[in-house]
């Protein structure tokens, strides 16, 4: 009885509080929750354009699903894109960022800009380009294949190519937000811990490998963490590069949402592959928690 | 003994400068490294602003030109009097994604500072219910936010359309996430001084919190902006006219329009539409790169 007369004074007390967060807290509920919630509950019926007219199956569109060689081939190349592009943009973002840490300020603010324009310009804007780059007759990458004696390859048409092409397009623009990191995270290596290294004897890539990396841990779970979440919702280079094509050979989870709900009209089914979208970020996520917990620098 | 003394003493004076000369090379050898990473990276953006100003006949050239010999505005000329309102797109743009800034930094900023500096019950579960949305697709939600935008007919207005458009990001719990750390930073005694002057709840986060926030919300309006800018999919799903795109989505279609009423496109158009839409965000990401950086490294970089 006391504890609950404690407590309803702390609300009492605590009453501006609430009030400061109630209007994040609505808009929160309003449109992030009940979305969520409702789209949970739409995957348990069968719907089409007319959302009234929708009927209930339980989880037939769920079994469905995993019979369904479309949804099974998306959703290996959505994994398949993720094993590729992370552990890619992770590497290519820490070897730019060790070269680009001993360089000058000027020098510095100039690379980081170059690597993160392309993501500030969007894969909408990029892959624009690239449809052209990549075309077989005149595109330039060929053009430049065709100097080291390449045949002329069909890049968006063709089964492991078009795969290979959105991978490319997708590295140019993901990288700039990792160089930023790792590099504000070697900023804050302490000089005496270097300095220590020195003394010690330890050659430049030995500092690189044996105290500057070990120490940029917590900076390297951060950007697999948040890399994995965006590839996985990895779409528009498909929808502007390849439609997915050939037979979804390049297609993403993401992408089939946007066909099956915005083009196809099928809202029910596409809400059931979005939920299996998100046990699949939520375990993700969860792993990478835990690993984070474990490095607690 | 003096005698080996100095040998080890000279071969490591030896193993010092044949590091220092090590060293010096791969430095050279990294900057060149750089330097042809740069150029690769940055390839498509020349091409693409260099593809604005050929033919396309040119366009199509073999061996392509790498420095365009006869530049011509005719694209940028059929960009700007063909058949889409271009300069539309990019009201459309600033209006959404500045409306997105406006209510992100209200709701963050309020919400946050409740979360950071408010004792009340439930506050930690409350708190980690939001938190725990901030890793989920975006996609999954927007299904059933787009049958509500349809359902209330929102695109029928200007503003409405504009509302729409912004309506899954005002919920952001990234920046109440930002907000929430940069409050617990500001020490209470400050905030109980003014409490104790007569200062009303109000005036204690309208007076000294916000003005102590401001970098953080420079920081978070800055990333917000961007975010909203390249919500394309959203986009798309929600303009029902041509007059409602934003300027990526008004980019991809002009690049998915086939020309002269073929299978091909107009690859030099379609590179003045990029160019032009790439402009905006560029010119932005200049103007406030330091902004862009503090809003990437915020949270990520311990310490």
């Amino acid at each position: 009885m006391t504890k609950l007369k404690t407590l309803a004074y702390e609300i009492r007390k605590g009453w501006t509080g609430y009030l400061f967060i109630a209007p994040g807290y609505i808009a929160f509920i309003a449109f992030m929750l009940i979305p969520l919630l409702f789209a949970i509950g739409l995957s348990f019926y069968q719907s089409s354009f007319d959302i009234s007219a929708r009927k209930f199956v339980g989880f037939a569109q769920y079994a469905q699903l995993f019979n369904d060689p479309v949804f099974i081939k998306t959703l290996f190349n959505t994994i398949k894109y993720t094993l590729v592009i992370v552990p890619a943009t992770v590497i290519i973002s820490m070897l730019l960022a060790l070269l680009i840490d001993p360089l000058g300020m000027r020098a510095q603010s100039f690379f980081r800009g170059a690597f993160y324009i392309p993501g500030v310009a969007g894969g909408v804007v990029l892959s624009v380009v690239w449809l052209w780059i990549f075309n077989p007759t005149y595109g330039l990458l060929n053009f430049i294949l065709g100097i080291f004696g390449i045949e002329p390859q069909t890049w968006l048409a063709t089964n492991p190519l078009s795969f290979w092409a959105v991978c490319i397009v997708v590295l140019t623009f993901t990288v700039g937000q990792p160089i930023i990191l790792f590099l504000a995270g070697l900023a804050s290596i302490p000089q005496d811990i270097m300095d220590a290294a020195t003394v010690d004897g330890a050659n430049g890539l030995q500092k690189t490998f044996f105290v500057r990396m070990p120490l940029l841990r917590p900076v390297i779970l951060f950007v697999l963490a948040t890399q994995t979440i965006q590839v996985f919702q990895l779409w528009e280079v498909i929808y502007m590069l390849t439609n997915g094509g050939p037979f979804n050979t390049s297609n993403s989870l993401v992408f089939l949402i946007f066909q099956t709900a915005f083009m196809n009209a099928k809202y029910g089914k596409a809400s059931a592959i979005g939920v299996v979208l998100l046990i699949i970020i939520l375990f993700f996520t969860f792993i990478q928690l835990r690993l984070w917990r474990d490095t607690d620098v | 003994m003096s005698n080996q003394q100095s040998a080890t003493k000279h071969r490591a004076l030896d193993f010092e400068t044949y590091n220092q000369l090590m060293s010096k090379f791969a430095g050279w050898m990294g900057l060149l490294f750089l330097i042809i990473a740069a150029v690769t990276f940055l390839m498509p953006m020349y091409w693409m602003i260099t593809g604005s100003f050929k033919l396309q006949t040119v366009t199509m050239a073999v061996p392509p030109e790498f420095i365009p010999t006869n530049p011509t505005l005719e694209n940028w000329t059929r960009l700007f009097d063909g058949p889409w309102p271009v300069w539309r797109w990019v009201v459309n743009s600033i209006a959404v994604s500045l409306l997105t800034v406006v209510l992100v930094l209200a709701i963050s900023s309020l919400t946050g500072y409740g979360f950071g500096k408010k004792k009340f019950p439930g506050s930690n579960t409350l708190f980690f219910i939001l938190l725990s949305t901030m890793f989920l697709p975006s996609q999954v939600m927007l299904i059933p936010l787009f049958l509500m935008v349809r359902a209330m007919h929102l695109t029928d207005t200007t503003l409405g359309t504009y509302f729409a458009m912004a309506l899954p990001m005002i919920s952001s719990p990234f920046g109440v996430f930002l907000i929430k750390q940069f409050c617990s930073t500001i020490p209470d005694e400050l905030l109980d001084a003014a409490r104790i002057d007569g200062a009303s709840e109000w005036r204690v986060f309208t007076d000294i919190v916000v003005p102590l926030l401001k970098p953080s919300l420079a920081a978070l309006s800055i990333f917000t902006f961007n975010q909203a800018w390249n919500f394309f999919m959203w986009h798309m799903i929600v303009a029902t006219d041509k007059t409602q795109y934003t300027i990526p989505v008004g980019v991809s279609y002009i690049a998915r329009t086939p020309a002269f009423g073929k299978a091909i496109t107009d690859i030099g158009l379609s590179m003045a539409g990029g160019t032009f839409g790439a402009f905006f965000m560029i010119v932005f990401f200049i103007a406030f790169q330091q902004y862009f950086i503090r809003g990437i490294t915020f949270g990520a970089v311990k310490g």
